[in-house]
């Protein structure tokens, strides 16, 4: 069960910190596909695992592949988490994989009835493979197709309810998304059923400008929350009561203690939230 | 307009060898070209991608240094790409795509150390399992030894190099110039058993009738018929193989 309370993703440069250390944080989440092998990783989660809630984080099953899922990848992602036992298991709103090559990267889909219904098909695919509900991230974009008639919001919260999938709200992507796209990222978070958000990521981002003068907002996980992300998270609170929040940060890995500072800054919001939530 | 499976074929096409064409008219170029929006995407996947096979392959980036290292690796990722999101398997055929790739040609040993770095790469992701008691081989009726196969720990892997690639690999990595001095490129071919242990993964030279018995026992070949061709120190060399726990089981 994972606490509705600020945790962190773990990454292999922490390993041996909070092995050593037992930081007090609430909870970790670890990268699905750091852990589909054998050998040390695995000992690691195995110790960790003893003393944290875990949650399982999959970055390469591909849900939105028009090709179905990958049948030897799901396979390793099942034996994990039967081994795991984690609290929550969450996957992409995206694709990597197609005609057998995959890509390393999260790819934006078009929301179209057509794309909707695949990622339907796969997400109920992965949660019959799991033998549990999984949760479904929005992915933050640089592009958007021409043809992609159903506003992001309203794909992920059709999908959500066609299949029963919780939602995993990753406040930055919105806001990343939202400033490349040029839509109003708190209509996104109001169109979302909140008993349908079961967890929250946040991470810093970077904007990327050039000579001309134009700029892209590029999901880097790689510097602190930004303060825009932060208001939006506030407002994402009030929306969706406390839900876990985890913070991710990937590039650039700062010590343990950076990371558990952006965590406790969660926690305060969330404390925050539950003292507005009284007086309303 | 495209069906989905159709525009993942044709974005597979931008990722992979820089043909935008077909996607292009699918995307919305407003601020940003759609050639330019892809180039984000394909950049960061093959970054990815070269991060991955550097981490791999440390001693064949030490010894082509980073800019190379890219360009053979970017080359190899548009036409290797992973077949699954678990990149720890990704990069088995870059041994090989270095043998013949054209402007490593002069550094005839790199492929070998590449077949090393990947042997230890097996080797650190293989999946656990439990290392084979001695004394269930000591249960074993003695009459029926010679119908006995073993079966290897899944992180064994045999190696047949014409150069002293282990040798190569540790001097770089360890940044040991006298080390590296003294390597001698024609010291002959080298056999390694290359496997995870409880103390980690070791690379271990084998003389060549070692490694013939070692690398057979390991294929599960009966050892009865083994024993016919083996080295006079067989019963040594199989209980090593016991002692390192690079058996898992035995079977007759």
């Amino acid at each position: 069960m994972i606490p509705a309370a600020a945790g962190i993703g773990l990454r292999f440069p922490h390993h041996r910190a909070v092995l050593e250390e037992r930081p007090a944080v609430a909870w970790l989440e670890v990268h699905a596909e750091n852990y589909m092998g054998g050998g040390k990783p695995l000992m690691v989660l195995d110790a960790i695992r003893r003393d944290y809630p875990v949650a399982l984080h999959g970055v390469g099953l591909s849900l939105g592949s028009a090709d179905g899922l990958n049948e030897r990848h799901l396979a390793r992602l099942r034996n994990l988490a039967q081994r795991v036992d984690p609290g929550l298991v969450s996957e992409h709103l995206s694709w990597s994989a197609t005609g057998g090559a995959h890509f390393a990267d999260l790819l934006p889909l078009p929301f179209t009835e057509e794309a909707l219904s695949i990622v339907c098909r796969n997400v109920e695919a992965a949660q019959e493979s799991l033998g549990r509900r999984i949760l479904v991230e929005n992915a933050s974009s640089y592009l958007r197709y021409r043809h992609s008639p159903i506003p992001e919001w309203e794909f992920v919260a059709a999908l959500a309810e066609r299949t029963g999938c919780g939602i995993l709200c990753d406040v930055n992507n919105v806001f990343v998304s939202a400033c490349n796209h040029g839509f109003d990222p708190r209509r996104y978070l109001h169109a979302l059923l909140a008993e349908r958000v079961s967890e929250i990521h946040l991470a810093g981002h970077q904007v990327r400008k050039f000579e001309d003068g134009r700029s892209i907002r590029i999901d880097d996980h790689g510097s602190r929350v930004s303060h825009e992300v932060w208001a939006l998270y506030a407002e994402a609170l009030a929306l969706f009561g406390r839900v876990p929040t985890l913070i991710e940060w990937d590039t650039d890995v700062p010590p343990l203690a950076v990371l558990l500072d952006e965590a406790a800054q969660a926690q305060c919001l969330m404390s925050e939230e539950r003292k507005h939530a009284r007086l309303a | 307009m495209p069906a989905l499976l159709e525009l993942q074929r044709a974005f597979a096409a931008s990722m992979l060898h820089e043909e935008d064409d077909a996607v292009c008219g699918a995307v919305v170029d407003d601020g940003f070209a759609a050639a330019e929006r892809l180039r984000i995407y394909r950049n960061t996947c093959r970054s990815t991608l070269i991060e991955a096979l550097c981490m791999t392959y440390p001693a064949v980036e030490r010894l082509v240094g980073r800019d190379f290292f890219d360009m053979a690796a970017s080359r190899y990722a548009g036409a290797h790409p992973p077949q699954s999101g678990y990149l720890n398997e990704y990069g088995g055929e870059f041994p090989e795509f270095l043998a013949a790739f054209e402007p490593a040609s002069e550094l005839t040993y790199l492929a070998d150390v590449a077949r090393f770095e990947w042997a230890l790469g097996v080797a650190a992701n293989a999946a656990d399992a439990p290392v084979l008691d001695p004394l269930t081989l000591a249960a074993v009726d003695p009459q029926d030894h010679a119908a006995l196969r073993f079966e290897p720990h899944p992180s064994v892997s045999f190696l047949s190099l014409a150069y002293p690639a282990d040798q190569i690999a540790d001097a770089v990595l360890a940044g040991d110039e006298a080390a590296i001095a003294q390597v001698d490129l024609s010291s002959g071919p080298v056999r390694l058993v290359v496997h995870r242990g409880p103390d980690g993964i070791a690379a271990e030279r084998l003389e060549p009738g070692a490694y013939e018995f070692v690398s057979r026992l390991c294929a599960g070949e009966v050892l009865g018929r083994l024993l016919e061709s083996a080295p006079a120190d067989a019963p040594l060399l199989l209980a090593a193989q016991l002692r390192k726990g690079r058996l898992t089981a035995c079977r007759s």
